[in-house]
């Protein structure tokens, strides 16, 4: 426990909250999506792609590390005021408000229209979209901290899920899974970037420094996080080549739904709404993490507004521009802009303040 | 904070309990299709008839079959839907039935509705109907519970003896577009007063080409892939006084091994190892089964007859062109991606080179010497 400069008492994250809160905020909707991306955009045995994409992310969380060892674990709003102008910053803060505020509400609409698909065909998705945004409100409000909590048990809630892939281990063969390794494959660098999206969510953790301490293990508690994703992933993704046939899973824009459908119980099946509905909580920590991290930015453009008003206020924002894009091929073209620029700022931003990290140590150094 | 949280409450309530108005699925209103069929109509039309399970304690009859005639499915769904006072859903669908003649000029667009729509099952069980699909979804079978759910039994039934495959939606669509493997489907047929499994269908890519007789199916089993369960009936003549006799095994191991060579020409050649093991529940010959050297002859003779009917069988298949085995799988599996594309599979599969043992051992022989 420390006092922070208020003199407000606030908890630190533990390492292994800060690990699930990582996972909890990658793993999302895509997953649903997941296998199809792969056959479409490397071909036969696409799954192999996403351990390459795991040490890519392990890559950008070792520059994320580098900032907080080299910043001391001061957050990065004090690292950049320190050395540039505030009014410079604005555009870079508004930037970081509108990508991160419009992901959370992406994410969010896209996974209520695929409710919508297999559940609820002519309720208004935004009804549905309405009654996630008063719980995000909530959890927003309650803070980092308090957000992780939830995380931990949304984790749990959810995590068992895993196990029903032993279900399709019955009619999984290797010889569907052929030995051609990414071959037959279109995809080109928007499609590579489009498949990167679904790891998307670590980045945020360079926003959780001052909750953390050096007991939290700050750089390998990420990468731990990171790695449950990309092995939960490639799991499932394999698992998904050798129960589809190759040309089957290019033709499926679903396929885990499809997996989920083919769950039986002896006393029940097409269990597969329930099962959606358990992602509501990966989904959940998702959109919550990125309106808070837009949040956090905003509250550097307008220091004087509350916290407990600005929450609300960019969590309707979010909710009328969820009313633009209105199909859920619309949701996944936005959805794809969006995530290019957030790998930008996933990559960019890091860079940018170890620049501005080295300078100012250069200055001190030298005065 | 708290004041926030007191005013959003109610909001939070009445939002949850409205989004329950929208999309209400009452019980009652509902018609669940149990099995639906599609037989060919004339101009290019489709015939689509389904059977709906009547519940409700009033009803005349166990269930309601409908029908209308129009250029595609779920056309015809809108259609008939007009006959009837429930709310036609397709969350239960089981069973659907495709008549011989629709199934020759292909599947695949009749698919479509039911891989797109959501609310089907990937497990729904897909069949062909040897004749009128319709009439035999019609047709009441007094000693046989509902239709829907008799060829609902039957189809799984036999599917865990191995006598047919068990094709899904799922598993039709997987073999469909899989580039070394051709789709099968179980064949009915109406034989008066009951259903009968009229033996094993084989596509080409979409389209319904040929059959296999059902007293072949077990053999087709065990070409097709290793299983457990299963009984299969071998006719043996024997040797010294030609006398015909009849083996039937029971509670069959099944394990398959799959053999690709590749000659100087590249051309490959395929065998099927299949190692059986099973329990002896009948035999009408005078060998003696308790007898090591004359079980063991006996084991032979089995094998032997039994690769003569695989390899009718593979032969049977590639005068039709149909590679219902996944031959093409095991040899792409051996060859490299180009090579694979280079060969023009179809054209090459009727030419290849494929043929069958047999190892049969009879691991109990019951209660009588």
């Amino acid at each position: 426990m420390n006092v922070n400069g208020n003199g407000i008492i606030t908890e630190k994250l533990s390492s292994f909250h800060l690990s699930v809160l990582v996972f909890m905020t990658q793993f999302g909707v895509v997953i649903f999506a997941l296998p199809q991306m792969l056959s479409k955009t490397f071909g036969t045995n696409g799954w192999v792609m996403l351990p390459a994409y795991g040490i890519m992310v392990i890559l950008n969380l070792l520059l994320v590390g580098a900032v907080y060892r080299l910043g001391n674990g001061r957050s990065i709003f004090a690292i950049l005021e320190q050395a540039i102008p505030r009014v410079l910053l604005m555009p870079l803060y508004l930037f970081l408000v509108a990508v991160w505020a419009m992901l959370g509400c992406l994410v969010a609409k896209q996974y209520v229209l695929i409710f919508q698909m297999i559940a609820f065909p002519t309720t208004n998705p935004m009804l549905f979209k309405l009654v996630m945004d008063m719980l995000l409100i909530w959890l927003m409000l309650k803070g980092l901290y308090n957000i992780s909590k939830a995380a931990t048990l949304f984790f749990w809630f959810s995590v068992w899920m895993i196990l029903l892939v032993f279900f399709f281990y019955g009619e999984f063969k290797f010889s569907r899974l052929t030995p051609f390794i990414l071959k037959g494959g279109e995809g080109g660098l928007r499609d590579y970037v489009g498949i990167f999206a679904a790891f998307l969510g670590y980045e945020l953790s360079i926003l959780t420094f001052q909750y953390t301490d050096a007991k939290t293990k700050f750089l390998r508690s990420t990468i731990y996080g990171s790695l449950l994703t990309t092995v939960f992933y490639t799991y499932i993704c394999f698992v998904a080549f050798g129960f589809f046939s190759f040309q089957q899973l290019n033709k499926m824009l679903y396929p885990i739904l499809d997996l989920m459908a083919f769950i039986r119980f002896p006393f029940i099946e097409r269990l597969e709404n329930l099962f959606y509905g358990f992602f509501l909580f990966t989904v959940l920590l998702t959109v919550v993490m990125y309106l808070w991290s837009a949040k956090e930015a905003c509250q550097r453009i307008v220091p004087k507004i509350k916290e407990g008003v600005l929450a609300p206020a960019i969590v309707l924002t979010a909710y009328v521009m969820a009313f633009f894009p209105e199909t859920l091929s619309e949701v996944q073209a936005w959805l794809q802009v969006f995530s290019e620029l957030e790998c930008i700022i996933a990559m960019g931003l890091p860079m940018l303040l170890l620049l501005v990290l080295g300078l100012t140590r250069k200055k001190a150094s030298g005065t | 904070m708290m004041k926030a949280s007191a005013k959003l409450l109610p909001a939070l309530v009445l939002a949850v309990v409205m989004t329950g108005c929208g999309d209400q699925r009452v019980l009652e209103k509902l018609g669940f299709s149990q099995t639906s069929s599609y037989d060919i109509a004339d101009h290019d039309l489709t015939e689509f008839a389904v059977s709906i399970p009547r519940a409700e304690p009033q009803a005349q009859t166990k269930r309601e079959v409908l029908s209308a005639v129009a250029p595609s499915g779920k056309e015809a769904r809108i259609k008939l839907a007009r006959q009837t006072n429930l709310l036609l859903v397709s969350g239960q669908l089981r069973n659907t039935l495709f008549s011989v003649a629709i199934a020759r000029n292909g599947m695949e667009k009749l698919l479509d509705t039911l891989v797109r729509d959501p609310s089907v099952s990937p497990r729904l069980k897909i069949s062909i109907v040897n004749g009128n699909a319709k009439k035999l979804l019609e047709k009441e079978y007094k000693q046989h519970p509902v239709t829907g759910k008799y060829i609902d039994g039957l189809l799984e039934k036999e599917a865990i003896g191995r006598t047919i495959p068990l094709t899904t939606l799922y598993s039709f669509t997987r073999d469909l577009y899989d580039d070394g493997i051709d789709p099968v489907a179980p064949v009915l047929k109406d034989e008066g007063d009951h259903i009968k499994i009229d033996g094993i269908g084989l596509f080409r890519d979409d389209r319904y080409m040929t059959k296999i007789p059902p007293s072949e199916g077990l053999v087709f089993a065990f070409l097709r892939g290793s299983f457990k369960q299963g009984e299969v009936s071998v006719h043996l003549t024997e040797e010294k006084n030609s006398a015909k006799s009849a083996i039937m095994f029971s509670s069959i191991l099944s394990r398959r091994s799959v053999k690709v060579r590749r000659d100087a020409s590249g051309t490959p050649s395929i065998h099927y190892h299949i190692k059986m093991k099973g329990a002896v529940l009948e035999y009408t010959g005078n060998a003696s089964l308790a007898e090591d050297s004359e079980r063991e002859q006996i084991e032979r003779q089995v094998a032997k007859e039994l690769t003569r009917r695989g390899e009718a069988i593979i032969k049977h298949m590639q005068q039709n062109r149909v590679d219902s085995l996944g031959m093409g799988i095991a040899v792409r599996n051996r060859m490299s991606y180009a090579a694979w594309k280079k060969l023009n599979w179809p054209e090459v599969y009727p030419e290849v080179k494929a043929t069958c043992s047999f190892n049969v051992l009879i691991n109990n022989i019951g209660k009588v010497e």
